[in-house]
């Protein structure tokens, strides 16, 4: 199920509201919990008894964990995580990347070792990254265990951030689940941060991507260069405000019920280098792969050689960790050799330059990250890549080029307009100058909570056209 | 937020969510949009395993989105969203001069179904080249108005070029066939691309588009050519809104339907699908009371019409076709003793016996561009 839906938007989300204001506190984890497996299982209920069992290697696993350390084994503490890590990351890899390594491993022998054809299970890269954020908080001592199956399977399978993040770690939400406080004014943000992200998904999100779609559905040798740019920006756009809305929405449905998530976006295409981008961009990702792989590598307290190894190792996985294919392994490492340009190279000398032309720089080396992303191979990307840059000779424009921009422009102008600090700060301005308690400005909020509902709902009802890219991974 | 502006906020999401929930649970299920002219889903039956292979689930949101309480006003919303924020297209469908609304049918062309079509046509015309002879069959693919109107598009708008995919049909039939098949009904409709041979806002072309290509088709064959004088022009309605117009939900303008009429007021009899029940004319006046008033031709589609005439020609002629067809086959009358009229996506039986069986001297192949690139049932062509 997905949060962009008239499913989810008038039949799942009035259920599990009335049935969680209803119950006694104590049953509230126990509705969370149950609508949440519904939530999963509509649509794919075979993959609910791989969520069981991802869920019990973890929660057998924390226990575990603990009673080692309580009992003073350090060691056998060591082999229990290491264990229940294995598990969950074989999962992982059986599900996810069993056809990559077999296609592989053809590929490089010639052997023919026939495919599994598995379907991903949806969320499965997210939920598998945050049972392991526990059990190794654990043992850090950096998270109490969880005793009651209920509250942790609470955790994992929780509906807001479930298939598409944020990675939560356990140790930000261990105090929340075993008691908090739902209050009006929590419930209220998290009404404004769930409209804002199903506008961004259904007004914003999927009309670029209906412009990337229509470019890319061009054969590539005949798109001029300023369609494929136009493809790429629309592209670039797509996925921020369909991943960030994901996002936004999640922040919210958690607020409704009382919980805190930790941002994941933060303006990434504000960014004056690669650097600030990715502590801007999927922020819930990069800390995960920071605590629990770069910094036990040694982070960047070694020689530069190894700090080296230890960012391109990171980037490698990162990249993986998107999908079971090429071009995210290329997309990582291409970010992890700019990382290591920018970190010893190059910094000092962008650190210099004005800040239009630093922004200028960051942005077209996203995009080129993105053309490395988008497609399903490789091949697929040079061949875009040679259209950015006129390599076909199939000149700068043509009539559909500017067909599109026209066509496209009110679209265009909201992209970037949302892209930026400037509707919240407006927004903001416009809050300072009344007074909080002004009629006006409460009315003003209502009418844009209601315009945005009620054009969201438009669309769906209209629409067949409703992806998630993150779903993919 | 103070609590009581919290209060306001939460008061006011939960009116709009539950409010629509229930209001779609309570409004009753409808069976038919005459709007949008099709079958709406209905509430799926849940059984295990339709629940657990996920068909359940997918058909409930079906059922849901085709139900949803509005949904014609939710659809109007959108298109005049659209065009206020100055698209001059929405799902696929030109805001062209005029008044006048498009179909792009920007993927039609380039799918695997197009190019296999083309083969099953060949093979089709191929299979019965020597029971018709030269002279006696003919392909008439005729463009949708996207190509014929060009000029009314949108400034920039270059949408897929029909006229490559009829050139290509062309090209395959002449290199297949010693006989000469292929009537360019396309050049025809340029010449006369200034009147009002489209509908604005349905995807037909008009009774005057279909005499236009008959009268050139006529004077091809060596038939009586007409002149727009030889019919009583009649015009049945002014109110038709068309099928475009449903796909955006809103009301822009409305068409006239004119029926060609022979002043001689020739007698024929008509019967469909061999059910023995004959009427006596091919114009159904009642679909005029309802939103699909284009049936008036034929009562809309069925598997096979056969009139009999008594024009004295000697001549016999089997027209495959789709729903371009309905206006064009008043034309025949005067031609033709027996016309029968097969469409084969509604046919069950095996084309072939009804060939042999019924002796026809000619055949003519029609069809819209669009519809016959997008057809899945053309296999039946073969059988």
């Amino acid at each position: 199920m997905v949060f962009s839906s008239l499913l989810f938007l008038f039949r799942f989300l009035p259920a599990i509201l009335l049935c969680y204001y209803i119950v006694p506190r104590r049953f509230r984890n126990l509705v969370l919990f149950l609508f949440s497996l519904l939530f999963y299982a509509w649509g794919e209920p075979v993959y609910i008894v791989l969520m069981a069992v991802s869920i019990g290697i973890s929660y057998a696993g924390g226990i575990l964990v603990d009673r080692m350390k309580r009992a003073g084994r350090q060691k056998a503490a060591r082999n229990a995580l290491i264990v229940s890590l294995a598990a969950s990351l074989s999962l992982l890899a059986f599900f996810k990347y069993a056809d990559f390594a077999i296609g592989t491993v053809n590929g490089l022998t010639g052997a023919d070792f026939s495919l599994l054809g598995l379907a991903l299970p949806i969320g499965i890269s997210f939920y598998t990254f945050q049972t392991m954020s526990y059990t190794i908080d654990v043992y850090r001592g950096e998270a109490g265990v969880q005793k009651n199956v209920i509250s942790f399977g609470t955790y994992v399978v929780m509906f807001p951030q479930l298939i598409a993040g944020p990675i939560v770690q356990y140790k930000t939400v261990d105090a929340q689940l075993r008691g908090r406080k739902e209050t009006p004014e929590e419930f209220a943000l998290g009404v404004h941060r769930f409209l804002i992200g199903l506008g961004k998904k259904v007004l914003l999100a999927n009309n670029a991507g209906e412009l990337w779609d229509t470019i890319s559905a061009m054969t590539v040798s005949e798109v001029p260069a300023l369609t494929a740019w136009l493809g790429l920006l629309a592209y670039t756009l797509q996925i921020y405000f369909d991943f960030s809305a994901y996002s936004d929405m999640a922040i919210g449905l958690g607020h409704m019920f009382g919980f805190q998530f930790k941002e994941n976006f933060n303006y990434p295409y504000l960014s004056k280098s690669i650097t600030e981008f990715w502590r801007r961009w999927h922020i819930s990702l990069s800390t995960w792969f920071r605590e629990y792989v770069y910094i036990p590598l040694g982070g960047n307290r070694v020689k530069t050689g190894r700090h080296i190894l230890n960012l391109l190792i990171v980037w490698f996985l990162t990249g993986f960790w998107h999908g079971a294919s090429w071009n995210f392994v290329a997309w990582g490492l291409y970010y992890g050799v700019l990382l290591v340009i920018e970190k010893y190279v190059t910094g000092k000398y962008v650190e210099k330059l004005p800040g239009v032309l630093r922004h200028i720089y960051c942005m077209l080396l996203v995009m080129l990250g993105w053309n490395l992303f988008m497609f399903g191979d490789l091949s697929q990307s040079l061949e875009y890549f040679r259209a950015l840059f006129g390599g076909f000779g199939s000149g700068l424009f043509d009539s559909q080029t500017i067909y599109l921009l026209l066509n496209n422009a009110v679209l265009l102008i909201l992209l970037f307009f949302g892209s930026t600090e400037l509707p919240k700060k407006l927004g903001e301005a416009f809050c300072a100058r009344f007074a909080d308690r002004n009629v006006c400005m409460v009315a003003a909020r209502g009418i844009l909570y209601a315009v945005i509902f009620l054009l969201s709902v438009a669309w769906l009802v209209d629409a067949s056209y409703n992806p998630f890219l993150y779903f993919r991974f | 937020m103070n609590k009581v502006q919290s209060y306001n906020i939460i008061t006011l999401f939960c009116i709009l969510i539950f409010g629509f929930a229930i209001a779609t649970l309570i409004s009753p299920d409808t069976e038919y949009s005459e709007t949008e002219n099709r079958t709406l889903s209905q509430m799926p039956e849940a059984s295990l395993s339709s629940l657990t292979d996920g068909s359940f689930e997918s058909d409930y949101e079906d059922y849901l989105t085709d139900q949803f309480v509005l949904r014609d006003e939710w659809i109007a919303l959108k298109t005049n969203v659209e065009r206020l924020a100055g698209r001059t297209s929405s799902n696929d469908i030109f805001f062209a001069d005029d008044d006048y609304l498009i179909e792009a049918h920007t993927d039609t062309f380039t799918t695997d179904q197009a190019e296999t079509n083309i083969q099953l046509l060949t093979q089709f015309v191929e299979k019965y080249e020597g029971t018709f002879g030269t002279g006696h069959m003919t392909v008439m693919i005729v463009p949708n108005a996207i190509d014929i109107l060009r000029d009314k598009l949108p400034a920039f708008a270059s949408p897929y070029d029909e006229g490559e995919y009829l050139e290509q049909i062309e090209t395959v039939l002449e290199e297949s066939l010693e006989a000469h098949v292929w009537f360019d009904a396309r050049s025809v409709l340029q010449e006369h691309s200034e009147e009002e041979i489209y509908y604005r806002t349905d995807h037909h072309w008009t009774t005057l588009g279909a005499f236009y290509v008959y009268q050139a088709w006529a004077e091809a064959q060596g038939y009586t050519v007409p002149t727009a004088d030889s019919y009583v022009v009649e015009t049945v309605t002014e109110e038709f809104e068309g099928t475009i117009q449903s796909k955006l939900g809103i009301h822009t303008v409305t068409d006239s339907i004119e029926l060609y009429l022979d002043p001689a007021d020739p007698y024929y009899t008509v019967e469909k699908d061999g059910s023995g029940e004959i009427s006596y004319s091919l114009y159904d006046y009642s679909a005029l009371e309802t939103k699909s008033k284009y049936d008036i031709f034929f009562g809309g589609n069925n598997a096979l019409t056969q009139i009999t005439t008594r024009a004295g020609t000697g001549r016999k002629i089997l027209v495959v076709k789709d729903s371009y067809a309905h206006c064009f086959v008043p034309f025949l009358l005067s031609e033709f003793d027996e016309i029968d009229v097969l469409d084969i996506r509604y046919y069950n039986q095996e084309i072939s016996g009804l060939i042999e069986e019924e002796g026809y001297t000619d055949l003519l192949f029609l069809y819209n561009a669009s519809g016959f690139a997008e057809d899945t049932s053309l296999t039946k062509l073969l059988y």
